[in-house]
């Protein structure tokens, strides 16, 4: 039984509230997304930079050398994919439609014209309708990435410094946190948050490994299949994959709209169909079982409703951190439920 | 502001060798270099107790051992209502929840203000991974200390089993 009364009771409940204070104002604002993605990446990276440890090197030399591959190997991606994705994203926004697409639209047109006329769809125009979305969407990417610009850079180098501290200073920043713990409830703090390390660190490494894998397999496929955009769509595929039900849904329609449109075949909607069934047969029988070792049951209502408060909130980021914030927040409460029957806190 | 950096620095090595020097004296940490026993000190939970403050209760999962750098610890046996020990500076307890994540046997209590150091099987397991050598140190002197009690416990066992046997002898 936890009396209210126990001045070391007293102290834990303000620490929550504190803790629950500090979360609420980092959520406000810009820094949180920030603090989070390089938390979540420190966490991350965490395993290749003890592992340099011990091979005798110091945490701060393993921790600089990791940061400047990453730096690295980011530029060198840029560097390769930033004039193929200007090229797709060009080719999008200036809306030319093949011969063949043009010829799927009319086809399209009329089927939509016979049978669709009652619901008040018989005059539309899918050739103006679509040249309109595509001007849309891709101007809206494209003013995106002007419009935020300086928000993109002042993003891309806070959040390697930030990681980089945290990385370095992870242990020492952990060992200064559990020390305002009260000594009551110290050796229950402790063992949470080993709990809580061990569940979390294989979940979050193993769904990074399984976007990352699926992200690389879907980009190369559909460019093999020569899909238009499969810079784009590949990558989105990957991030998608990481959410549940929802997210290979939302990752495949794009390979299939821009598969049609780009060929005028309807029936290479099926060949991609086909290819991403195939990606999430590989995903779900190889990838997954060795990746992510650890499942964080998410009820599929419940992670619906947070990606909708995600995306709500902090946009597409904001959506993509929904399932991993939601999952360490269902490991805290289980674990902390689980581990405190184990001890007598009174 | 150099003057305080200097000192703060100071203050860290002198904490640093406290506890380095409480370290040395036990037999887990005994054939540890001076610089692996800095690399023990840093992983190490520095706590202040109350007297009659609960250190730990009996059955609850045991995460460590502690190093007691002053004051006085009682260990009691909460079942049998009994005061097992009392401990002083530069003992230690616990050290069996270093290898297996057993319930406590007996609860520890400060008898006067206290200041323990923590050190826990997360963080020896952690040090283990960054620093196989040194892990594979403190995890053979703690296997020394082990067999150490082992064989007293056997020598012990040993001469109750001869008495028993001299007893039933005279029985006859």
């Amino acid at each position: 039984m936890i009396s209210l009364k126990d001045r070391s009771t007293q102290k834990m409940l303000l620490l929550l509230l504190g803790a629950l204070i500090l979360i609420v104002l980092m959520f406000i604002g810009q820094v949180a997304k920030m603090v989070i993605v390089a938390l979540l990446l420190a966490y991350i990276m965490d395993p290749i930079v003890t592992r340099l440890e011990a091979r005798g090197i110091s945490r701060a030399a393993a921790a600089s050398i990791l940061m400047l591959s990453l730096i690295t190997l980011a530029v060198v991606a840029i560097m390769i994919l930033v004039p193929a994705i200007r090229d797709q994203l060009v080719t999008m926004s200036s809306g030319t439609q093949s011969a063949k697409t043009e010829l799927a639209l009319m086809r399209l047109q009329e089927v939509v014209r016979d049978k669709l006329a009652w619901l008040g769809y018989g005059d539309i125009d899918l050739k103006v309708k679509l040249a309109e979305f595509k001007t849309t969407m891709s101007q809206k990417i494209v003013d995106f990435i002007v419009s935020d610009f300086i928000e993109l850079i002042v993003t891309l180098v806070t959040i390697p410094f930030l990681m980089f501290f945290f990385i370095k200073d992870g242990l020492t920043l952990k060992k200064n946190l559990i020390k305002i713990v009260p000594n009551r409830f110290f050796e229950f703090s402790l063992d949470l948050i080993y709990k809580m390390d061990q569940q979390l660190g294989n979940y979050l490494r193993g769904q990074f490994i399984d976007a990352v894998s699926f992200g690389t397999l879907a980009t190369i496929s559909l460019g093999i299949m020569g899909v238009p955009y499969f810079f784009i769509i590949g990558p989105f595929a990957g991030l998608a994959n990481l959410i549940p039900y929802v997210g290979p849904i939302a990752g495949g329609l794009p390979a299939v709209i821009a598969a049609v449109m780009e060929s005028g075949d309807v029936s290479r909607a099926g060949h991609v169909v086909l290819v991403f069934l195939g990606l999430k047969l590989i995903d779900d029988l190889v990838i997954q079982p060795m990746a992510v070792s650890t499942s964080v049951h998410l009820h599929p209502a419940l992670v619906l409703v947070t990606i909708v408060i995600g995306g709500h909130l902090f946009g597409i980021i904001g959506m993509l951190l929904a399932v991993p914030v939601t999952g360490f927040c269902k490991v805290v409460i289980t674990e902390s439920a689980q581990t405190l029957k184990q001890y007598r806190l009174t | 502001m150099k003057g305080f950096l200097i000192k703060s620095a100071h203050q860290k090595e002198t904490k640093e060798g406290d506890i380095c020097h409480v370290l040395k004296g036990m037999p887990i940490f005994q054939k540890l270099t001076r610089r692996e026993l800095n690399a023990v000190a840093r992983i190490l939970h520095e706590r202040e107790y109350q007297p009659e403050e609960i250190i730990f209760r009996e059955n609850e999962p045991g995460m460590g051992m502690y190093i007691i750098d002053s004051g006085n610890v009682v260990i009691l046996s909460e079942a049998a209502n009994l005061e097992l020990t009392e401990l002083n500076a530069g003992a230690f307890f616990g050290e069996m929840s270093l290898l297996d994540a057993a319930p406590r046997s007996a609860t520890a209590k400060a008898r006067s203000t206290c200041r323990i150091f923590g050190f826990f099987q997360p963080d020896l397991f952690g040090l283990i991974e960054r620093n196989p050598h040194l892990g594979i140190k403190i995890v053979l002197g703690l296997s020394r200390l082990i067999c150490e009690r082992l064989r007293q416990t056997n020598q012990r066992a040993y001469e109750f089993n001869e008495a028993l046997q001299q007893m039933r002898q005279g029985q006859k």
